[in-house]
């Protein structure tokens, strides 16, 4: 069992995803937006962090960076919507350059999950 | 009027002229095919059909009056029929220029149009993916409170596929709205910066004089417009950041670089500011990714390693050079588009 931090701004998304890794039989708090996040983790290491990437506020390539540069060896999964967008706005194939240990499209199914969590804890 | 009346009604006034006993009823006759002549133009028939149109008129003549005198013709019609044929083929270049440029503009504005659906698809394709995250997750968990092989576990299986199959149309939607936006054209660079340095005008302080230097009155490269507005805005706003409060310049230069035995031709892009400058051990390291001199929360430090990525995608290259206290110059060289009708 490890501990998760799930970033994402929609809320329906989020007790969603809390449902799902809870019965993967990890615990999960929950974050709005990279601010929320960046808190939650001063207060308490997550062992794995799922981010969205588009959010309002401090957005999951910020949040990213941030933790990056804090030197932060957390384990991220970026999940998002938008696979490439086509304006100048981030995405995951940013995140992906910037080192995140897996990434996944939504929709995504169960298997997908346990794919990515198997693969960001892998290393 | 259709054409062929308009072949009768010319070997009338020709006529009408060769025959005239006095220099007025010739004028008018003159006068009378020089309108005909309008509507040849407006009607855009084609110069050679004019010419075989005149040709015609002048054999009906020969043949209905075979004692003409070939001078009699040519003093009243020829001579003036010259003139009349320049003033008829400049007006119709005129015009031929005006529908020409009305297509590109057309066509200017399609792409443009088809830019802005791209960006809304992708938008709206962002919006239902999550939606659709949504959908997908909890039907998965409901699913575990389901008895297996029972009709609602069917049901929701067939919820399951439905909400597969409008990703799956999201993703051909994505990649449609992507092959608008994303096809890399000749982009007129001068216009380009000319427009992208309004844009920055408004948003650099006003310390900040922008000046724009070109050896070219045009020149053109293969990209997307949005790419190179991006490289251009990330470089101004970092010179304006090492200027900071202070008074200050920042220089665009564009010049030519001529092919070499070794080299293409380059058009070479310069972005120089009098700012702070840097010492070489940053200058080393400002295309990494991550690395920022920038406050916390001013900058991911993404700009210029996604820079770097940009410009090399285009074929092309990008150097610094900097002095702490004199300030910074970028050199960017990208492949001078020269099969365009810009380099005319």
């Amino acid at each position: 069992m490890i501990n998760i931090l799930i970033v994402d701004d929609e809320e329906l998304f989020r007790i969603m995803l809390k449902e799902m890794v809870e019965r993967e039989g990890h615990q999960a708090r929950t974050a709005a937006n990279g601010n929320e996040a960046l808190k939650a983790v001063q207060q308490q290491r997550p062992d794995l962090i799922i981010t969205d990437i588009l959010m309002p506020e401090k957005d999951g390539i910020e949040l990213i960076a941030d933790l990056s540069r804090s030197g932060s060896q957390i384990p991220i999964i970026a999940i998002s919507g938008g696979r490439r967008s086509i304006s100048l706005e981030f995405n995951l194939e940013s995140a992906a350059l910037m080192g995140v240990r897996a990434t996944l499209p939504k929709p995504f199914t169960r298997e997908a999950l346990r794919r990515a969590l198997a693969d960001a804890l892998a290393h | 009027m259709p054409a062929s009346t308009i072949t009768l009604r010319y070997a009338e006034l020709l006529q009408q002229a060769v025959f005239a006993e006095d220099s007025l009823a010739i004028e008018a006759a003159l006068t009378a095919a020089a309108d005909l002549g309008r509507e040849l133009v407006v009607l855009e028939i084609p110069l050679e059909e004019v010419g075989e149109m005149h040709h015609e008129a002048l054999i009906q003549l020969g043949k209905t009056h075979p004692d003409l005198l070939l001078a009699q013709v040519a003093e009243r019609i020829t001579v003036p029929l010259m003139e009349a044929y320049m003033a008829y083929s400049l007006a119709f270049r005129v015009q031929l220029e005006h529908r020409t440029e009305m297509i590109v503009n057309a066509r200017l504005e399609q792409s443009r149009r088809l830019e802005a659906i791209g960006t809304l698809a992708a938008g709206i394709a962002h919006d239902f993916n999550n939606i659709l995250g949504i959908i997908v997750g909890f039907s998965e968990l409901l699913g575990d409170e389901l008895a297996p092989d029972s009709s609602a576990q069917h049901h929701l299986s067939f919820i399951q596929q439905a909400s597969f199959r409008a990703r799956d149309l999201i993703a051909r939607m994505l990649t449609f709205a992507r092959t608008m936006a994303d096809t890399p054209t000749p982009v007129e660079i001068v216009t380009l910066i000319g427009d992208t340095i309004l844009l920055l005008r408004a948003s650099l302080p006003i310390g900040i004089r922008l000046e724009f230097i070109t050896t070219v009155p045009s020149a053109s490269v293969l990209a997307e417009a949005s790419q190179i507005q991006q490289i251009l805005m990330n470089l101004c706003i970092n010179a304006a950041d090492a200027i900071g409060n202070q008074q200050g310049a920042i220089t665009i230069e564009l010049k030519l670089l001529p092919a070499t035995p070794t080299q293409r031709a380059m058009v070479r892009l310069t972005v120089q500011d009098d700012g702070e400058g840097m010492p070489p051990d940053i200058c080393q390291r400002v295309f990494d990714p991550f690395f920022t001199t920038k406050a916390p929360g001013k900058g991911s430090g993404l700009g210029l390693s996604v820079i770097h990525g940009l410009v090399g995608k285009l074929g092309g290259m990008i150097a610094i050079s900097s002095t702490p206290g004199v300030g910074s110059r970028f050199i960017i060289d990208l492949p001078q588009l020269v099969d365009s009708p810009a380099r005319n």
